[in-house]
């Protein structure tokens, strides 16, 4: 008897057909994976499920333990042991890890929260899935993983029986993933069924009993995972065959040096100590240096530091463009020719609440700017290029951004650091969360800014999309260097002793 | 709310037949011009997600030490005024670069300068009553208010800023064609600006049947006009916006976000002083209560017209129209000699009803 099924369900948005008769089913202790590009339906079908969008507005039926059911809510769906974990996380930063798992149903005594109980219940679900973590220390101090983990214990703890995952390891080095697959495995042990869905495909693989391809909101098909293999699942998503998932095309020969770092030392704040220590590395007009290395180790400060927008500069030498760059700011970096595409796009890539035309040339109005004004037919004519070179799908320059699928925020993001013409373009995990599509195309576009002369820095937490677009691979290791790679020398274990710490052995 | 406006006229005009005429809407227009510009000043800083408290203090502090420039040391209006608002510059500048500096919230330093403002407003004027001008004569400062534009002035004046907004406009057109890029059809463009002109000649020939369009309302389209063209189409406008809307993001996006607020400040600070002035020379002398409540009027205004206070969002031509209701209110409740007490009450309840319908039509 399924956990739970979906019948036929059809949900119609203004204009779009988002569900189009789409049946699903889940049983008891399995993991059953949901891939498909964005955009083909999974975040519709997963609203539609855990009750935001209600009953009435859309067709089908949903049934939990063979009995049909009628959300008309997040709390209906929950009261019926279902939860969702989403990309984006929903804890109090200030609160601790133990009040955040029990926050909104915490235990009582009287009138009064049983701050004992709290405690107590939060040290014993950590420890059932040996998950480290002190119970009392505010989440604001944990990483994006940690905090991944605190969702899921606080979703264990109401005693969910269908956990939904979305994208629930984008965010996390490979040491995380490893722990969060672990509990996953645990939990499919006690009976409980995981709706998983994921980009990586190798984690779904390895993960999931079943998985089913959607694809323009219909279901393509639902296969075993023992059945299944990677190129065919890709075939399924794209409806065509992608041959070379990283296809970089080395350069022949590199050009002179633009960016030069040596010896940096950085701190968060002045009165903090370092968190970068001994940091260099060279990046040559042409190439692509790819930086890696666990959840940590100082990859995203590397390279926020050296744009101007992360800490303090405690002592090294900085290279731009062969000209010293002691006192980085963002807005100088982007007028001597060096841009950063952030990771987390949401919070420091995008305005939202504007359209794509504002996001795309608001770092490069002075291009546009004629006596002081702006000149707002120049500023259409700059964006409508690179909308269209960049192959945006939205309406128009006037959609507003927050409306659009990650891919395509993605591409926004790209696109405004590109209309700057950089010499020096930093990309931090410039494909999570987006789809085998848009990622070949950020792929494609790394291609063509090497191959104009300019310069590129990959900071990625997949080790294949590392190894197979970096021309030399730095691994950090608590915010120092842990070795550097030349594409002859790649191979995914020394990358991880590496990034670990370790000294490389020799292997014969 | 432009229908809101439209309840609130009628009404008074069916209870009041004073209401619509051209001598209440003069003085309507000047009470408008204060309060107005007032609020177009404090958008500049609820765009980037800031606030200021002090504008009302400082509104009278500044118009204070115009006052007593002119009055007790006899200095020439001018250069009264103009030191003043020197002052005016100095004190939001510094106040913006504080709060910028040290991150501290904008709330808390205004509302210290508040209090600060107008215990120096009350020593400045030594507490008493300090006239604009000197023994009944009319000076630069009490001109402000009782100044009006001779009407064969104001209709020149009005047929020239009408063939200004046509040529804008055609112009604008004609350069979005040349770029390839789409244009409203030609039609609802000319209905847009001949909708414009016959406004502004309405609005002349009624001053005109009274003594003409008051200097105090030339003072606002002025200053309205010029923070419409700042925040819409200037690098500065755009910053203020991204600033208010995603203020990390602004920084990578390699915006001075720093001085990008304190000049932000800066502006509000000259905006205060002249807004100052215009209210000490309506009321005729620097009295303790002048300015007093102007900043929640001026926010009230900018809340009404769509401004967000936590940032991003927010317009000229909103914050004009909350700045018409709530003087439109003040001033039909005035003519109908309601008590002071009922006035707070229904000005307190119709700014939350007000929001209340913006947030909730915006919803839909």
């Amino acid at each position: 008897m399924p956990l739970l099924e979906a019948r036929q369900l059809t949900k119609r948005f203004p204009g779009v057909v988002a569900l189009n008769g789409v049946s699903f089913d889940l049983h008891p202790g399995e993991v059953h994976a949901l891939c498909g590009e964005n955009g083909a339906g999974k975040s519709t079908l997963i609203k539609t499920l855990s009750g935001i969008h209600p009953l009435g507005s859309y067709e089908g039926e949903i049934r939990v333990d063979d009995r049909p059911v009628s959300f008309r809510s997040l709390q209906d769906a929950e009261a019926a042991g279902i939860a969702v974990i989403y990309q984006e996380l929903a804890l109090v930063e200030e609160m601790s890890v133990a009040e955040n798992i029990f926050l909104g149903h915490e235990p009582r005594r009287g009138p009064w929260v049983d701050w004992d109980e709290v405690r107590v219940r939060a040290v014993r679900l950590l420890e059932q899935f040996r998950i480290q973590l002190d119970p009392d220390i505010p989440v604001r101090e944990l990483g994006v993983g940690q905090k991944q983990l605190v969702e899921i214990v606080k979703a264990l703890a109401k005693k969910s029986r269908i956990l939904i995952l979305d994208e629930p390891t984008a965010a996390l080095a490979e040491t995380e993933v490893a722990i969060l697959l672990g509990i996953l495995r645990e939990l499919r042990s006690a009976g409980v069924g995981c709706i998983y869905i994921s980009h990586k495909l190798g984690e779904v693989m390895s993960l999931a009993d079943r998985i089913t391809v959607l694809r323009d909101g219909a279901s393509i098909t639902t296969v075993k995972a023992s059945e299944a293999d990677i190129p065919g699942i890709i075939r399924h998503m794209v409806g065509r065959e992608i041959k070379d998932l990283f296809p970089r095309d080395r350069p022949a020969s590199v050009g002179p040096v633009l960016l030069s770092v040596r010896n940096l030392d950085a701190a968060p704040d002045s009165e903090s100590s370092a968190r970068l220590t001994g940091i260099g590395f060279d990046v040559r007009a042409g190439e692509v240096l790819g930086i890696g290395g666990l959840m940590g180790a100082g990859r995203s400060e590397t390279l926020m530091h050296l744009f101007g927008a992360w800490g303090t500069r405690l002592s090294g030498e900085v290279e731009l463009g062969g000209r010293r760059y002691d006192l980085p700011a963002p807005g100088e970096s982007i007028r001597r020719g060096l841009v950063m595409v952030t990771d987390d796009r949401k919070r420091y890539g995008l305005h939202l609440e504007q359209p794509i035309g504002y996001n795309l040339s608001l770092s490069s109005l002075d291009q546009v700017t004629r006596n002081g004004l702006l000149d707002e037919a120049a500023e259409t004519l700059l964006d409508q290029g690179f909308f269209d070179a960049l192959r945006i799908k939205a309406p128009g320059l006037d959609a507003v951004v927050g409306g659009l699928s990650g891919g395509n925020q993605q591409k926004v993001v790209i696109g405004k650091a590109l209309m700057t013409d950089p010499r020096v373009v930093f990309l931090d995990e410039p494909t999570r969360g987006i789809d085998v599509a848009a990622k070949l195309e950020v792929y494609q576009l790394i291609n063509r800014l090497t191959a104009e002369g300019r310069a590129v820095v990959l900071v990625s937490s997949e080790l294949p999309e590392l190894m197979g677009m970096s021309d030399r691979i730095v691994m950090l290791h608590e915010g120092t260097v842990g070795g550097t790679f030349l594409p002859a020398e790649y191979d995914p274990e020394r990358l991880m002793a590496a990034a670990m710490g370790r000294t490389p052995v020799a292997e014969d | 709310m432009p229908a809101m406006l439209g309840v609130i006229w009628i009404f008074f005009a069916l209870v009041s037949p004073q209401f619509l005429s051209a001598r209440n809407l003069s003085m309507l227009l000047i009470e408008l011009s204060i309060t107005a510009t007032l609020a177009v000043g404090i958008l500049l800083v609820l765009i980037p997600g800031h606030t200021d408290l002090s504008v009302g203090a400082g509104a009278g502090l500044l118009g204070g030490i115009a006052s007593v420039l002119v009055f007790r040391l006899g200095w020439p209006a001018p250069a009264a005024l103009l030191l003043s608002l020197g002052v005016g510059l100095l004190l939001y500048l510094g106040m913006g670069a504080f709060i910028v500096r040290y991150r501290i919230q904008a709330f808390i330093v205004t509302l210290g300068a508040m209090l600060a403002f107008r215990g120096g407003f009350w020593l400045v004027i030594r507490s008493v009553t300090t006239p604009v001008v000197r023994g009944g004569e009319s000076n630069l400062y009490s001109l402000l208010t009782t100044y009006y534009l001779p009407p064969f002035a104001g209709l020149l004046l009005a047929v020239l800023v009408c063939g200004v907004l046509a040529i804008v406009t055609v112009r604008g057109r004609r350069r979005r064609q040349a770029a390839g890029a789409s244009v409203e059809p030609g039609e609802l463009a000319f209905l847009r600006t001949f909708a414009g002109a016959q406004g502004i000649l309405l609005v002349v020939l009624v001053c005109n049947q009274y003594r003409g369009l008051p200097l105090a309302f030339l003072i606002l389209c002025a200053v309205a006009v010029s923070i419409h063209v700042l925040t819409r189409h200037t690098p500065f406008g755009r910053y203020l916006y991204a600033i208010g809307g995603n203020e990390e993001a602004a920084v990578v996006s390699g915006i001075p976000t720093r001085r990008t607020v304190t000049t932000a400040f800066l502006i509000l600070g000259g905006i205060v002083a002249v807004t100052g002035f215009m209210a000490t020379a309506y009321s005729g002398a620097s009295t303790t209560t002048v300015g007093d409540l102007m900043e929640l009027d001026a926010i009230a205004a900018c809340v009404i017209g769509g401004t967000s206070l936590k940032g991003g969002r927010g317009s000229v031509l909103g914050a004009l129209f909350g700045a018409l209701i709530m003087a439109s209110l003040l001033n039909g409740m005035t003519l109908l000699s309601v008590l002071p007490e009922t006035k707070y009450i229904v000005r307190g309840l119709v700014l939350v009803f007000a929001v209340w319908m913006d947030v909730s039509f915006r919803r839909r």
